[in-house]
């Protein structure tokens, strides 16, 4: 391996102190609940996945389980094809034109992209939250209730106030539901579309770096809302923030440049013992 | 040293920057002013040409600086200070004098085409919607009750018309055309109509939504209500064929003008405001709010009535203005206190220009000598004196022209943009189509309007055999000619919807037309509205398409249907400008344009009022 220079090592040996740490708690937590290590039934399992946008390729041959009830973080550096890989779970890919799926993707053993899947009904059942807060200019109850309308469901003021509060927001908006939610704060708004997304009830959560345009205390609400919900949700969240990573996962897949998905274990495993080398740079901070 | 010197020299060059931003904006102030003065130049001159202010005695302005400008005026200063005055007489003044705009325009258009016409499409166009959604909700299922909903008005819209008007002459005009480019080939010759025109035309109206409604109704499921809905279908076709118009019409006539007037007013106006109300205050408040409309419209003509008035315009006037004023103010009356006041604003304008008028009247105040007469307003031009001069049936021609080809071009022109922004393909052969089609969009609306008049001349009378000049021909004409502006800005709304906004909805679960509808469409509204404004603004003074599809300069009566032969005001305007009579190139034109501004700010405003409205 050559020698890095000087100016990159004293930033990654920060780091790298930093995510030890971090990990230290994690690994504290996980021996206070003693969760067991033994994994639920597989949700989405992908094959074979390969995704090009045109001509580029943004995931090759990409092998991963997502189990029930857990929480798996998927990091990376930027255009590995996190997100995309994301996005092909809920059939988001199909609205890019050039986008090119092969391989398998199943959601509970039926083929995701097989003819007799619809993706509105799919998106019905993998709820997603993006990466900037994005509710739609409405009133705070009419974003909550988008999703049980344009479902065809009932929409009751007791399912809004079951969703704001498994969100931690019903305690802040519960004088304001008519009002629109882009008064809301960026923390509030992002939190909104996770009570959006659960209004539905949903199998599975799909968070698209949710805490990245946040600030420091809203990200720490986001993050302890994405342990809660794990309770009840499969939840995959795409993050660059490895400490974030660290701190809610119980799986962690890294992939690396290119959209290969170079290692997928329990996440004490990845950052503190990973079998390959470049999962390790990239921990440590030494690439990407 | 050295910092001091380059100090001074930075400041110095900040200092001539400076100057050459001052002159540039000095330019620019400059600019600006040469297009303000000369617009103030034009609407001064016609101003004084039409109504020449100089010739009012001094009693005239005291009286109206007394009774209108004093305390309008007084009112404003008042409202300055206070901002829910404020709002709240601006809801006020949209109310009352939208309402009377579009009371009068409505009256006018229905007294020169006789109410009944328009029942029966209330009726029928109204009905068939309805009745989508009724069935979508009984069936529970709402997947399909959008796109249906456009199909049956569509529908209901061809079958009032029926095959007489719309069918068979986009029949014989096919045919026609195909034997011309066969009789091209020697051998074909003509080609005979292969069977009776009737049946050929009975079998595309009837078969056709009929097929299509029993293959989407009855190919998952047979059963005994889904058959009927089949049925329906084809009864309402088979009658539609021969037009609904003519079935109904015998029924409608027995009921008195002023019914006819009311039902064709009510309706919209009494379900809006059930649903406004409904909406706000729960369905016990609609429905008796929405009765209470209806008690206080039968009032107004009972009374009427009983004094022997003729009520038609009472009526109208009750529905169209009473019943938004009445709601702006008893809204305003009861949740905002503090600006309470605010709608006795326009009260003030109308009291005030009324107490003038009649002090007026009464005391013979010498007013000034104005060419914007009651004459030229509500009498046709008799074509013998420039102070008889009246422009009723251009007026009523204008309104009729601009409102149909409203109702035709933005539904197509708002539909095209949704489909070349939100369902259109960027790859492919589709895609390729999609990107020609928009090039060519995007041409169009710089094509000169003098070629879409001979397109129209040629569609029309040429293809379609329609009559020199028609009302119907020149909306479509217009139509055509605003098509390109509307689509072209509708797609600039769609395009600023920002994409994440998309996203959110589809990530919901919703379909493409969910997320059109109850998203992109919302936001892109105020957008799509200013194209409106600019593109109504075009229309309403064309006058070159107009001349060549033969649009008549000057008519005895305003136009009595869609298919008679219309007048419009610029036509009318065109027509004094070239008389030989002094008078009319001066006075009567200026007194025109300034009509027809009125009309057009008129509509600006109703357009400008719904666009507010969407953008709060």
């Amino acid at each position: 391996m050559s020698e890095p220079e000087p100016e990159t090592q004293t930033e990654s040996t920060d780091e790298q102190n930093e995510s030890a740490s971090l990990i230290d708690t994690h690994v504290t937590a996980d021996s206070e609940t003693g969760r067991p290590r033994v994994h639920g039934e597989s949700v989405v399992e992908a094959r074979n996945l390969d995704v090009h946008y045109g001509e580029e390729q943004a995931l090759s041959d990409v092998h991963l389980d997502i189990y029930e009830r857990e929480v798996t973080a998927i990091i990376g550096p930027s255009g590995c094809g996190k997100s995309t890989f994301l996005r092909c779970i809920n059939r988001m890919n199909d609205l890019v034109e050039s986008a090119k799926i092969d391989g398998q993707l199943r959601f509970r053993g039926t083929g995701m992209y097989s003819d007799e899947i619809d993706p509105v009904a799919l998106r019905r059942q993998i709820g997603m939250v993006f990466q900037h807060p994005n509710p739609f200019p409405k009133s705070i109850y009419d974003n909550v209730a988008y999703g049980l309308r344009v479902q065809n469901e009932t929409v009751t003021d007791d399912i809004v106030e079951e969703a704001l509060r498994r969100a931690a927001l019903w305690d802040e908006v519960k004088d304001q539901l008519h009002t629109s939610a882009l008064d809301l704060s960026g923390g509030q708004q992002q939190r909104l579309c996770i009570a959006r997304a659960v209004a539905v009830d949903p199998d599975v959560l799909l968070m698209d770096e949710p805490a990245s345009a946040l600030d420091p205390i809203a990200t720490s609400k986001i993050e302890n809302l994405i342990e809660d919900l794990s309770q009840e949700y499969t939840v995959v969240i795409v993050t660059h923030n490895m400490q974030q990573a660290a701190r809610i996962s119980d799986r962690t897949a890294v992939f690396l440049t290119g959209g290969e998905l170079v290692e997928v274990d329990d996440t004490a495993t990845i950052f503190e013992n990973p079998d390959d080398q470049r999962v390790e740079d990239y921990i440590t901070g030494k690439f990407g | 040293m050295a910092t001091e010197t380059e100090a001074l020299q930075h400041s110095g060059r900040f200092r001539l920057k400076a100057i050459k931003g001052r002159a540039f904006e000095a330019i620019l102030i400059v600019a600006t002013l040469v297009g303000l003065v000369a617009l103030v130049m034009l609407f001064g001159f016609m101003f004084f040409d039409a109504v020449s202010p100089g010739s009012a005695s001094a009693e005239w302005y005291l009286l109206f600086f007394g009774t209108l400008v004093g305390p309008v005026s007084a009112f404003t200063l008042y409202g300055r200070r206070h901002p829910a005055v404020r709002s709240a007489n601006a809801r006020a003044s949209a109310a009352v004098f939208g309402g009377l705009a579009l009371s009068l325009s409505t009256f006018v258009v229905l007294k020169a085409m006789s109410p009944y016409g328009p029942l029966v499409y209330l009726i029928t166009v109204g009905s068939l919607p309805l009745a989508v959604a009724a069935y979508g909700r009984y069936t529970g299922s709402s997947y399909f009750v959008g796109p249906a909903m456009v199909l049956a008005t569509l529908l209901a819209i061809v079958w009032t018309l029926g095959s007489e008007v719309l069918l068979v002459p986009l029949l014989d005009a096919t045919f026609e055309l195909g034997n011309q480019l066969l009789g091209g080939v020697p051998v074909l010759g003509s080609v005979p109509v292969p069977v009776d025109r009737g049946l050929l035309v009975f079998a595309i109206a009837v078969g056709l939504p009929t097929l299509a409604v029993a293959n989407s109704v009855l190919r998952r499921q047979l059963s005994l209500d889904r058959l009927l809905v089949v049925v329906a279908v084809l009864l309402l076709s088979a009658a539609g064929t021969s037009g609904l118009d003519q079935l109904l019409r015998p029924y409608l006539e027995p009921l008195p003008l002023w019914a006819a007037y009311g039902g064709v007013v009510g309706p919209p106006v009494i379900g809006l405001l059930g649903l406004v109300v409904t909406r706000r205050r729960g369905l016990r408040s609609g429905l008796v709010a929405a009765a209470a409309a209806v008690g206080g419209a039968l009032a107004v003509a009972v009374g009427a009535l009983t004094i022997s008035v003729n009520p038609r315009l009472l009526v109208v006037l009750a529905l169209g203005m009473g019943v938004p004023t009445a709601y702006v103010v008893g809204e305003t009356v009861t949740t905002d206190p503090d600006g309470r006041v605010g709608v006795a604003g326009p009260f003030i304008i109308v009291g005030g220009i009324l107490l003038g008028a009649y002090i007026e009247q009464s005391l013979s105040v010498a007013g000034p000598d104005t060419w914007v007469t009651p004459t030229l307003l509500v009498e046709s031009w008799d074509g013998l004196f420039p102070t008889e001069a009246g422009a009723y049936p251009s007026t009523v021609g204008s309104i009729m022209i601009v409102g149909l080809m409203a109702l035709m071009a933005f539904p197509v022109g708002v539909g095209a943009a949704i489909y070349l922004e939100e369902y259109a393909p960027d790859s492919g052969w589709r895609g390729r189509l999609a990107s020609v089609i928009e090039l060519n969009i995007a041409n169009l609306a710089g094509v000169p309007s003098v070629v879409y008049g001979l397109l129209g001349l040629a569609l029309f009378q040429n293809f379609l055999d329609y009559g020199p000049g028609l009302v119907f021909s020149a909306s479509a004409t217009l139509g055509f000619l605003i098509l390109p502006i509307v689509i072209v800005s509708a797609q600039e709304a769609l395009k600023a919807v920002p994409d994440s906004l998309r996203e959110a909805s589809y990530g919901m679960g919703a379909s493409r037309w969910q997320t059109v509808r109850s998203v992109v469409l919302p936001e892109a509204v105020p957008g799509i509205l200013t194209g409106t404004i600019l593109a109504l603004g075009r229309a309403i003074g064309e006058t070159a398409p107009l001349i060549v599809i033969a649009v008549a300069t000057a008519t005895s009566s305003a136009p009595d249907g869609l298919f008679s032969t219309g007048a419009a005001l610029p036509l009318r305007l065109f027509a004094a400008s070239a008389n030989f009579d002094p008078a009319y190139r001066t006075g009567v034109v200026a007194a025109l344009a300034i009509v027809l501004l009125v009309l057009m700010l008129t509509m600006n405003a109703i357009a400008i009022i719904i666009r507010n409205k969407y953008q709060e």
